[in-house]
């Protein structure tokens, strides 16, 4: 294992860390300092030359979208700071917000000079209790001491910044639905064009950056864009915060350069699976991607081109890790239950098409599955992808349909024990008792 | 305009190989619809915001990477789209709409007051027509949920499409509804501490492409099949809205607005919706009649001629046909020279909402009584109104001679002091239908007449615009039209005006006779939604 680079999670180690003494005490502040007396249009240069993409799932090049926000309009620019961390399998926003707040909202501070933005919000998902504390606490401490609000280290620039908690909603992480959302309205995702940097908050030019996204963009300003560019590897520059979960000795938040390679990572940075058993399948992404098979596995790396190669999406680093005890049926049920569950509702595809697969699924998992069933939910999924307002449609069903085509005849087992009136024993993970069905 | 500036503003396009060329910044559906190509829409209102949640209006647009919804996709020079007619694309993308929206849908069409006029149904049978594939169980939902004093929801046949949301977010600004929850748990409803009583709240109904929203006033009523429907104009007040009236038995068994981006956009008040035949008469005049005794025709027309001696007042109803108006104008004119014109005419006043649509009047035609010349609208009508029931108090006229029900407004009817100095008049004729009517009893002979309901004709409205009012109840034998009867007095005094014997003649020969609406036909002014007056260049009809 190579020394991996640390850019985000170089600090978290220590217990004060979410402190403002904490974090000054470890060179925090000072970039922004530097960054002030930076002309805006050259941190842009520096975040396009550093070629980080979006850390949100969709990896779109964070210096780009800033680059779309029109200037001049005489309208204030809006900078939102999406930590509606929600997509399953993802739980590397909270490391930072919990463990590094004063990095987020320097990052935020930076990010916010570059747009001449006077004024940011850091969307926090509901059930993130804690996580919101701390960024609070931390906000708090930096208007305490002039970090924040008017005049800020004494450059002239203003700006302030809100916390707004969401109300439980995964379609909330999609960036038009969160500014519905902090609109006061429904969270509904917008019809584009326009586009929220053109006409996105109160119809006001608006940059919407996943966490991980803003943490990375003092590290950039401090050593340059070069510098940053250089780590990683083509067209996928800089770290990754993977979140690790399922079926490993250690899972949890790590920090890995992009193209580490995805076994190494597992058997190395993760300690492999547990008790003996053999790698059944990896989705990599957050559970919105293909799955990968131990098989396509092999010889893939985590960065956007190598796991798009391999027929999957690096997303948000979701990983997730099944072994061969893993009942794929539950497993997809799961999944199922919750995209049911989070449909917002509004266009008629995903709002009737997620529950159809629900319910076949949750037929299939107990045992009253019929021939056709399976074919019957392909063809639903062709559907719903490309046919819905946003992108929840076009990716729930990118894991319902690798999963019934890559893990076939698990499904056809349990099928065809259905039709024989063989009795399905379920695990202990029952979801008719959950009340999701 | 230059050659440049006309290339800015319109935009080429390719439609299904057809091609068609529209104003810049219109969306698909639109310019397919110029193009006489019909792109099927749940969600979708000219008048409303566009949410693109139904996905029934997807067409293929030549280099998208996917389907585009065609309510919200604006045109672009060059484009090349392809609808269901010429893409098996889209028309699997419709049919799998549909299939979606059934899915958890009643099918409850047996009972359902919109069968018949169902949009889910006829794009069934139009863009699906086949079986569900859909296994498990239905979602269950509020039935018969009362919004409002009109409005009634069955919560599992709506299909989300959020229209009456948005209407009542963005027309009358009212906001009294919005839709729960999330995924297909999705329900409308009425939010805490409303409900749905504003004066357009009927008007979720029409919006309503399902059966989701119905009338409480008409639920369960007749089938749609059953009825006959006639395509008018709503005679409550002057603006004129464009109404569909059902009626079966003689009874109106529901009101829809009609799409007028012009006048009402698809939007109808209450008042005039479900009081759409509250000017029908209750006691029929089937006969003339003096001091409750039938009397003969000519016998009655002699009687009436007594308008030549001494000084006389004509008070006309504001829902006269324009023909009427025009009639009456001649025969005043001609033989009536010195008898004074009125028009009952009053304004009223409105809340906001209500100023929306409604125009601060009852006189669904006072602007054909200016433009017939039967009264000068120079002057303000309500004071000249009021000039004449000054006069009337003050004992000036002889005679009176109401031509329609609603000659007498409200107001004036509870004017006590006016009703005694016209009780006080020697001579009081009445041009009714209604026997029971107060006017009725101020009358000492009464012509039989008809109610605006009842004939078909030429109105003008608040803005100045012609259009025609077709009969949408029958009515009965007996009873004559306004017109006819001033007819047959002008016979009665010397020559009648016109050869016709019916309305639609009567329509004809006034487009002729009027230089001002010369090339205008019956067909052209209801195929162009009524004619703007002011814009109108007379042609010479053509032969």
């Amino acid at each position: 294992m190579t020394a991996q680079t640390k850019i985000l999670l170089k600090n978290v180690g220590h217990a004060d860390q979410h402190t403002l003494s904490g974090y000054e005490s470890r060179g925090g502040y000072k970039i922004i300092r530097k960054s002030l007396q930076m002309d805006p249009l050259k941190i842009i240069e520096e975040v396009k030359a550093s070629q980080l993409r979006g850390r949100g799932g969709a990896g779109f090049p964070t210096g780009m979208k800033w680059g779309f926000v029109p200037r001049d309009t005489g309208k204030p620019v809006y900078l939102i700071n999406n930590a509606d961390e929600s997509e399953p399998g993802t739980f590397k926003d909270r490391v930072l917000l919990e463990l590094d707040p004063h990095l987020v909202i320097e990052g935020m501070l930076c990010s916010a000079w570059a747009l001449q933005s006077n004024w940011s919000c850091i969307y926090v998902r509901g059930e993130y209790a804690f996580p919101y504390i701390r960024i609070q606490n931390a906000i708090d401490e930096a208007y305490a001491r002039g970090y924040l609000g008017k005049n800020i280290f004494g450059s002239g620039f203003d700006h302030d910044m809100v916390v707004h908690r969401g109300a439980g909603a995964y379609i909330c992480g999609e960036e038009t639905a969160l500014l519905e959302s902090l609109e006061g309205k429904k969270g509904q995702p917008r019809l584009k064009p326009p586009f929220p940097a053109v006409a996105g908050l109160y119809g006001c030019p608006t940059v919407i950056n996943n966490v991980e996204t803003l943490a990375n963009v003092p590290w950039i300003i401090e050593n340059g864009g070069e510098a940053f560019a250089s780590i990683g590897v083509k067209n996928s520059t800089g770290t990754k915060l993977v979140s690790a979960s399922g079926h490993l000795k250690k899972p949890g938040v790590y920090e890995v350069d992009m193209g580490y390679s995805l076994l190494d990572f597992i058997e190395e940075i993760c300690g492999g699976v547990p008790d003996g058993r053999k790698l059944l399948g990896v989705i990599p992404g957050g559970s919105s991607v293909n799955v990968l098979t131990a098989d396509e596995c092999k010889g893939v790396n985590l960065d956007y081109d190598s796991l798009k190669e391999a027929g999957s999406s690096l997303g948000c680093a979701g990983f997730m890790v099944m072994d061969d005890s893993t009942d794929v049926v539950e497993a997809i049920l799961n999944l199922s239950n919750f995209y049911a569950h989070e449909s917002c509702g509004q266009c008629t595809p995903c709002r009737e098409g997620a529950h159809w697969i629900q319910k076949i699924f949750h037929r299939i998992a107990r045992g009253e599955g019929q021939p056709g069933d399976l074919e019957l939910i392909d063809n639903l999924c062709d559907q719903i992808g490309g046919h819905t307002i946003c992108a929840f449609g076009d990716t729930m069903v990118l894991p319902y349909k690798s999963f019934i085509k890559k893990f076939r005849s698990q499904f056809k087992e349990r099928i065809l024990n259905s039709i024989k009136g063989v009795k399905q024993e379920r695990g202990s993970f029952n979801f008719e008792s959950s009340g999701h069905v | 305009m230059s050659e440049v500036a006309q290339e800015q503003v319109t935009v080429t396009l390719t439609i299904d190989g057809k091609e068609v060329t529209v104003p810049k910044g219109t969306v698909i559906i639109e310019a397919a619809k110029q193009a006489g190509i019909e792109i099927p829409f749940y969600c979708y209102h000219p008048h409303l915001s566009i949410p693109g949640n139904c996905r029934m209006c997807q067409v293929e647009v030549e280099g998208a990477p996917k389907l585009m919804i065609g309510c919200h996709t604006q045109v672009a020079e060059g484009m090349i789209v392809k609808t269901h007619n010429t893409s098996t694309q889209v028309e699997n993308a419709q049919a799998s709409t549909l299939e979606m929206l059934l899915i958890n849908h009643p099918l409850d069409c047996t009972v359902c007051d919109q069968a018949g006029h169902c949009k889910l149904q006829d794009y069934h049978y139009e863009y699906n027509a086949r079986s569900s594939r859909f296994l498990e169980k239905k979602e269950k939902k509020v039935k018969a949920e009362v919004l409002g004093p009109t409005v009634i929801l069955d919560g599992e046949r709506c299909i989300a499409c959020t229209r009456c949301v948005r209407f009542c977010d963005e027309i009358t600004e009212t906001g009294e509804l919005g839709l729960l929850n999330r995924g297909d748990r999705y329900v409308i409803a009425v939010n805490e501490g409303h409900e749905l009583n504003n004066p357009l709240s009927g008007t979720v109904v029409d919006l309503c492409p399902v059966g989701a929203l119905t009338h409480r006033k008409w639920r369960f009523n007749t089938r749609m099949w059953y009825t006959q429907a006639t395509e008018t104009i709503c005679p409550g007040c002057s603006t004129g809205c464009n109404a569909k009236v059902h009626v079966r038995d003689d009874q109106v068994v529901q009101v829809k607005a009609r799409l007028n981006s012009e006048v009402n956009k698809e939007w109808m008040c209450d008042e005039g919706r479900y009081g759409f035949d509250r000017f029908l008469p209750k006691e029929r005049c089937l006969y003339p009649t003096k001091a409750g005794l039938e009397l003969e025709w000519d016998a009655a027309f002699k009687e009436l001629s007594n308008l030549k001696n001494g000084k006389s007042l004509i008070l006309a109803a504001p829902d006269l046909l324009l023909e009427e108006f025009y009639l009456l104008k001649l025969l005043c004119d001609r033989y009536l020279p010195d008898a004074s014109r009125a028009l009952a005419y009053r304004e009223r006043s409105l809340t906001p909402v209500e100023a929306i649509l409604i125009s601060p009047d009852y006189a669904a035609n006072f602007q054909g009584a200016i433009f017939s010349g039967y009264i000068d609208g120079g002057e303000s009508l309500e004071q000249q109104l009021e000039g004449h029931v000054k006069a009337i108090k003050q004992k000036k006229f002889d005679n009176i001679l109401f031509v329609g029900d609603r000659s007498l407004t409200d107001k004036d009817q509870a004017d006590t002091a006016l009703l005694a100095a016209i009780n006080e008049m020697p001579r009081r004729f009445g041009i009714l239908s209604d026997r029971e009517s107060p006017l009725a009893s101020l009358s000492q002979l009464v012509f039989p007449a008809r109610s605006i309901l009842e004939k078909s004709g030429l109105l003008i409205n608040r803005a100045g615009r012609l259009q025609f009012s077709a009969q949408s109840i029958d009515f009965p034998i007996g009873s004559e039209p306004e017109w006819r009867i001033l007819n047959r007095f002008a016979t009665a005094l010397g020559s009648k005006f016109t050869e016709a014997e019916n309305d639609r003649e009567l329509t004809r020969w006034y487009l002729k006779q009027d230089p001002r609406v010369q090339g205008l036909s019956i067909a052209a002014i209801k195929n162009q939604l009524g004619i703007d007056l002011e814009q109108y260049q007379p042609q010479e009809a053509v032969a």
